[in-house]
């Protein structure tokens, strides 16, 4: 597996000049990209290298660099390996390109990131909305979305439950635990 | 004047004598049912109450005029059924209208039912109903070839078309039909088990594929003229059978001890049976007693 | 005979024990809650000797069994579902989801207290209830039917537009047809 992994590393270090390896323990390697190479290095990996499944596309609200990032995961059945490709893309104005040419399912985890994060995808067919019906609230997955304010100002609440608290809350009690600097500034 | 009124008489005698025995077989259908599965199981009465319920629930659902009257259809194909067909030996309480063919009538009345039905939730416009009614046909094309292989054995042997004569000959010879033409009996009685439409045969009404069906959209009142019609048209099958195979009965006891035993073979056949798809089940009815129906015939013809 | 009051009062009594001992349930699985169930109706607790069944349609059943949490996309049709079903008609409250929003209190998309925007007759609490409080729920319907006070879907009709409003709150996008019993 090691010999698989180094030679995926080597591969795709010397085919693409702006990617940063890294490896993990057991049968995963991570990539670090630029956006604009997205669809070359997923095109070079499902076509050259045979990692032709599409495992997830995953999103990371990074606030205080003001960035997202997207994870691609993809499998290949003959190495075995699992390849995370990441790249960042500004958050103020989240622009992506388009893989669902490459992979027709990605089109699925495009309009569920479209609809939680905001993050336009150009040339997304999208139809109508997916997940969320009906939604005129910012998108609710992005950390900067107060969940709790919004529940309480929409929904009606039944009295009593006014001692219902975070249960991070809780646990710091008990414990005594430091919090974060960047998580305090988010807590509720 | 005086006819009239003693036909009369006797329609409603044995309109609730079939209600009650048929809602109580229903009954005991589910009690049975439940025992089988290691369950306690509802009173035996529970579909009395459930009748009276959806009786006394409120409707207001309109999609047209056919689906008011496709209910309506199954109980007169029920009742109508169940004049024709004698109840007892002796004609005594129980007067019935029956007449040289009248088995070849109830051949194509048992039919109309389906029809109606298929009709009036065609109207209701759910695709369950739709789906449903394409299946209850097909099935019922399986079924209806060895029951009628059936039905002509016997009348090519005894030469008669009359349910009647099939009972005297019976009572004359000391011999139920059953002994004596044992491959229509076989028949017969395979093809009742896509009648009563239990499992394995109950893709039709399925809850969990089809959303019971053709009566999807029926409720309340409906579908208690539709749970009244079968339970009807159930006890007149079964006398029916009895009347042809077993020899009829003198007197009510008989009747229902001989219904009774009938009716266990598809009960208890569905309830250790799963389900089979709608060609499974036309192959099946086209296979071993379509076959026994060919025996029966060629046995008719030939002896 | 049957406009007269006393034979009326005998004919209620008649149909009111029907409808307690002949409960067809629509079990509306829209949440965890949908697993109490199978275990409910089958013969560990069997709930069939109770006289309660599974309905297929909303056409036949008697009574909605709402299973735990309800978004905003299922509650339209929750309403939907409650609307095509024939009176008399009850509704059940399944799970503490139901009855303050339980673990989903601060979600973005759950509705908190399921009476807000249905009426419900019975609540059964717990996280989740087991097949004894279900059973115990029934029977707290079969009292309240007994005794003529499981008037929820007459309330529904007396109260609508106050539902109405409620339900169009957290449903902005309203095409449905008018409800017409």
């Amino acid at each position: 597996m090691e010999e698989i992994k180094k030679a995926a590393i080597e591969k795709i270090t010397t085919h693409f000049r702006e990617v940063t390896a890294e490896q993990h323990n057991g049968n995963r390697v991570d990539f670090f990209i630029g956006k604009e190479e997205i669809p070359a290095i997923l095109f070079y990996l499902k076509d050259e290298m045979g990692y032709n499944h599409l495992s997830h596309i995953a999103c990371v609200d990074w606030l205080e660099e003001k960035e997202f990032e997207i994870v691609y995961i993809v499998w290949s059945y003959t190495d075995k390996i699992k390849i995370f490709v990441h790249t960042r893309v500004d958050r103020e104005n989240p622009v992506m390109d388009n893989v669902d040419m490459i992979w027709r399912q990605a089109n699925t985890y495009e309009r569920e990131m479209k609809e939680m994060y905001g993050i336009e995808f150009t040339g997304l067919e999208a139809p109508e909305e997916f997940l969320l019906e009906d939604w005129e609230g910012p998108p609710p997955m992005r950390r900067d979305f107060d969940t709790e304010a919004y529940a309480r100002e929409k929904y009606w609440e039944r009295p009593g439950r006014e001692d219902a608290r975070d249960v991070r809350e809780t646990i710091i009690e008990r414990t005594g635990e430091e919090l974060p600097d960047f998580a305090k500034k988010y807590k509720r | 004047m005086k006819e009239i009124l003693y036909y009369t008489w006797g329609a409603i005698v044995s309109f609730v004598v079939a209600f009650s025995v048929g809602i109580t077989y229903m009954g005991l259908n589910r009690k049975i049912t439940a025992r089988v599965q290691n369950r306690y199981g509802p009173p035996w009465y529970q579909n009395f109450i459930d009748v009276i319920k959806l009786s006394s629930k409120k409707t207001s659902i309109h999609h047209g005029v056919m689906q008011h009257m496709g209910p309506a259809f199954i109980m007169v194909t029920s009742v109508v059924s169940l004049l024709v067909i004698p109840i007892l030996n002796g004609n005594k309480f129980f007067p019935n209208l029956n007449f040289q063919g009248d088995l070849i009538f109830l051949l194509y009345i048992m039919v109309f039912g389906p029809l109606g039905m298929a009709l009036g939730a065609g109207q209701t416009g759910n695709p369950n109903s739709a789906i449903g009614v394409t299946r209850g046909l097909s099935q019922m094309a399986g079924f209806e070839i060895p029951w009628v292989m059936a039905l002509v054995a016997l009348m090519i042997q005894y030469k008669t078309t009359s349910i009647v004569d099939l009972m005297n000959v019976q009572v004359e010879s000391g011999r139920w039909l059953m002994f004596s033409s044992p491959f229509a009996f076989l028949a017969a009685v395979m093809a009742m088990l896509g009648m009563f439409r239990y499992a394995p045969f109950d893709i039709v009404g399925a809850p969990q594929e089809l959303a019971s069906g053709p009566m999807s959209e029926n409720g309340g009142k409906y579908l208690f003229v539709m749970m009244s019609a079968g339970s009807v048209f159930a006890f007149a099958k079964l006398t029916l059978y009895v009347d042809i195979f077993m020899g009829g009965a003198d007197n009510l006891i008989i009747l229902v001890v001989k219904t009774f035993a009938l009716y266990l073979i598809p009960m208890l056949y569905g309830i250790t049976s799963p389900r089979y798809r709608t060609e499974q089940s036309v192959r099946w009815f086209w296979g071993w007693p379509s076959f026994f129906g060919l025996l029966a015939i060629l046995q008719a013809a030939l002896f | 005979m049957i406009n007269d009051k006393n034979s009326q009062k005998i004919v209620d009594i008649i149909q009111n024990f029907a409808r307690q001992h002949s409960i067809w349930v629509l079990a509306y699985g829209t949440g965890c809650g949908a697993i109490e169930i199978p275990p409910t109706m089958t013969s560990r607790y069997d709930a069939e000797r109770l006289g309660v069944r599974g309905a297929a349609t909303p056409r036949q059943a008697d009574v909605l069994l709402i299973t735990g949490y309800l978004t905003t996309k299922t509650l339209k049709r929750v309403i939907r579902v409650y609307e095509q079903m024939q009176d008399p008609k009850y509704v059940i409250g399944f799970g503490s989801c139901t009855i303050n929003g339980g673990m989903y209190w601060d979600s973005y998309n759950t509705i908190k207290a399921l009476d807000r925007y249905m009426p419900v007759d019975v609540y059964i609490n717990g996280c989740m209830p087991r097949p004894e409080s279900v059973l115990s729920g029934f029977a707290k319907l079969q009292e309240l039917i007994q005794a003529g006070k499981a008037d929820g879907a007459k309330k529904y009709k007396e109260n609508l537009e106050w539902y109405r409003t409620n339900q169009k709150k957290v449903i902005p996008n309203w095409h449905m047809p008018e409800y017409n019993w």
